[in-house]
């Protein structure tokens, strides 16, 4: 089999630097019914994020004495994938629902509201390589927008290691063929980032590698960060313009 | 934009808004000392005080809030009442004066009925008690109930009542806010279909300066219609 | 999960120890619990092991078959991994299909064994594009004494250095052993205020489950990494957890090496 490049003249596949996200666009409140709303696209990840809550909880046996319940369910549509992918959770999801909720759990005030739920639901509606930190990234503006007591912003985004270089937002050639993919969610708050909310790493990096993932990594956050902070004040400003 | 002119500045999750954990008020919390948003909003700062003045968000009971919900179900003792927050509330027999011995739960209130009534406790079970002792109180039989986002609440209501005021005295009609985003408006039906309209935009416009003067500026514009309407057709 | 009432009552007990820097069983904060390896006890099984870590006992059970490859390698053989978390283990283990915590750890523990490229996969090849070697890795937690984590990586790759490929059995030539090529070794450990504590029992997972799984291979580089847990973890904690877990990791893959 011949080898795949990977990168070449110091460039990625798509053009990108080491250093680049792809293009991230973000709409906030884009749902009617929900409490709060993000569409997000980063790459070809096209996902829609909706938070309804805090409301009561069913089954009522789930409710929490001492504070809301965050639930958080990643689902990919059927069609979001090159070959259709059969409905409802699978163990991938199930995971990735897991890790996302709790990072989102750390910033939530839910000791405000016992015995409530605040339910987070992140559909994929177009599949690319990082769609846990797309999803991640809608959920937190979602939550915002829903007007849920937080401690701060969750900012989701992964490097890679590819060709023994690592990569800020790896796209899915880097994704399938790189070395080693290491998802980060970092807790943002008055513009800093203060401390890691999820991770996780499979394939194969040394200890200094990691080190430089995770530099890149808060440099790609805070991007995302200044994206998804317009994003959210441009729904209010508009609304004003509209007078 | 009017941002120069009284700057509203609004705020997120976690933006830093005062370093004196003394002046902490709704909306923020305090770690290390300072003070930060805990939700997006409009960011109310005097000398001695900030508070974030929410755009959005679920209602939480409080006692005295005067709420407005509709019967879920009728139980022996009282009745089940969905006042639109995360908890259910109930309002036992003996709060309601219409309750007379002999008479049954349902004849007084049946599912699906709609109640003006006032808080009275939640307790840590986040148990919501209500009550119909208070003047404010009754069943509503006639007029319209309107839903809003209850975080725009104070706005539809104004400073100390200001905006509702001036929908009464304008209109001719009667107004009752529910602490929990639902409104009361009874009256002649054109006239709350203008109210209605003036609260929906106050809703989406709670936000931004000026609002008094607009609001006033379009009741009288609508009743100015409405009678040339009314001398045309008579 | 229902709440184990016991849970509950040796909270204060534990983290009163960790005030002075102790904890209840008297190891030191990085120090793993006793570990014992039994291979080979499931004779049906293509390999198996035993692993008691302190009270934590896992069995994991490897069983072979042709089967047909994933399209996008038509020439390696296939992992599939599944964690059963038995009510047997645990008064908190629920009978029923997988939940998320069992999804997790059968996850995790994959992620090693594959990331570490520890199992030769071309070696597994029967036809290509038509049918390679499927591995089972069963993990059955016996009981739940903490850090089940650790316990069934262990228990995975102990089992599978002790497989044999059961060629005979479906006419495809001799038996042989399983091309095993790298040791990865998973160190979990519980972050409690400042304090990391690796391999946490029962008892101080009661404290919260704020976990961090870091899994080395054999030249100490990281092939999987796993936050577990509703906490935030600062720089500094990251780092330190990345010492500990490379030199935990040698220290137990020298009793691996003698299976």
């Amino acid at each position: 089999m011949e080898e795949l490049k990977l990168i070449m003249d110091g460039k990625r596949l798509d053009g990108r630097g080491f250093d680049e996200l792809r293009p991230i666009k973000i709409e906030v409140g884009v749902l009617k019914r929900a409490d709060g709303s993000c569409y997000l696209e980063m790459g070809r990840n096209k996902v829609m994020a909706a938070v309804y809550g805090p409301r009561e909880v069913h089954p009522k046996h789930l409710a929490d004495p001492s504070k809301a319940i965050v639930r958080y369910r990643y689902n990919m549509a059927p069609f979001s994938v090159e070959e259709r992918k059969r409905p409802g959770p699978d163990r991938r999801s199930v995971e990735i629902s897991k890790v996302s909720r709790e990072a989102l759990e750390t910033i939530i005030m839910t000791e405000m509201f016992p015995r409530s739920a605040v339910d987070i639901f992140v559909e994929i509606l177009q599949a690319d390589a990082g769609s846990r930190t797309a999803c991640l990234n809608a959920a937190s503006v979602a939550l915002v927008d829903a007007g849920i007591p937080m401690k701060g912003i969750v900012t989701s985004v992964a490097v890679a290691k590819v060709d023994g270089q690592i990569v800020l937002d790896p796209m899915k050639e880097e994704d399938n063929y790189g070395e080693a993919d290491m998802p980060f969610a970092f807790v943002i708050r008055n513009g800093k980032i203060e401390s890691i909310a999820l991770l996780q790493m499979d394939g194969n990096m040394t200890r200094d590698e990691v080190k430089q993932g995770l530099e890149l990594a808060k440099k790609g956050a805070m991007e995302i960060y200044q994206l998804q902070r317009e994003a959210i004040m441009k729904k209010y400003r508009t609304e004003e313009e509209e007078e | 934009m009017s941002e120069k002119s009284e700057k509203r500045v609004i705020v997120m999750p976690g933006d830093l808004v005062s370093t004196n954990p003394r002046a902490a008020g709704y909306g923020t919390y305090v770690e290390n000392g300072k003070v930060y948003a805990r939700v997006l909003g409009l960011l109310d700062k005097t000398d001695t005080s900030v508070r974030i003045i929410p755009l959005n968000g679920k209602y939480v009971p409080s006692p005295n809030d005067v709420v407005i919900g509709i019967v879920r179900e009728v139980a022996g003792n009282g009745w089940v009442v969905d006042i639109n927050c995360p908890y259910q509330a109930f309002l036992p027999a003996q709060e309601n004066p219409e309750c007379r011995p002999g008479k049954k739960a349902n004849d007084v209130l049946d599912i699906g009925d709609a109640i003006i009534a006032k808080v009275v406790s939640i307790d840590p079970k986040m148990k919501v008690t209500l009550t119909m002792k208070d003047r404010v109180c009754r069943p509503i039989r006639f007029g319209r109930i309107v839903a809003i986002n209850p975080a725009r609440v104070p706005r539809v209501i104004g400073k100390k009542g200001s905006m509702i005021k001036l929908l009464k005295s304008e209109l001719g009609i009667q107004i009752v806010v529910g602490q929990n985003g639902l409104v009361w408006i009874s009256g002649d039906r054109r006239k709350v279909n203008i109210a209605e309209e003036a609260i929906y935009i106050i809703e989406s416009e709670a936000h931004t300066e000026g609002l008094t003067d607009r609001i006033t500026e379009f009741v009288k514009r609508r009743k100015e219609e409405l009678e040339k309407e009314g001398t045309r057709n008579g | 999960m229902p709440e184990d009432i016991l849970v509950d009552i040796r909270r204060d007990y534990v983290l009163s120890k960790l005030r002075d820097g102790e904890r209840i069983d008297g190891r030191k904060l990085d120090e793993f619990r006793k570990i014992e390896i039994k291979t080979n006890v499931i004779e049906k099984a293509e390999g198996s092991a035993l692993v008691k870590l302190g009270d934590t006992q896992v069995m994991v059970g490897i069983k072979m078959q042709p089967g047909e490859p994933y399209p996008d390698t038509p020439d390696r053989g296939v992992i599939i991994t599944n964690a059963e978390l038995v009510p047997l283990a645990s008064p908190t283990f629920e009978p029923g299909p997988p939940d998320e915590g069992s999804i997790e750890l059968a996850r995790v523990v994959d992620r090693g064994i594959r990331e570490s490229k520890a199992i030769n996969l071309e070696k597994l090849c029967i036809e290509e594009g038509e049918k390679v070697w499927i591995i089972f890795i069963d993990i059955h937690a016996l009981d739940d004494d903490g850090n089940l984590m650790d316990a069934s990586a262990l228990a995975a790759i102990s089992a599978l250095l002790t497989t044999t490929v059961p060629a005979e059995k479906f006419e495809l030539g001799d038996d042989y052993p399983l091309p095993v090529r790298n040791l990865p070794v998973s160190v979990t450990s519980l972050l409690v205020g400042e304090r990391i504590l690796v391999d946490p029992t029962r008892d101080e997972m009661s404290v919260g489950n704020n976990f961090v799984t870091m899994i080395t291979d054999q030249d100490d580089n990281f092939v999987g990494m796993q936050k577990s847990g509703t906490f935030l973890l600062s720089e500094e904690k990251f780092y330190e957890l990345m010492d500990v877990s490379i030199e935990k990791a040698r220290q137990i893959r020298e009793i691996l090496k003698d299976i």
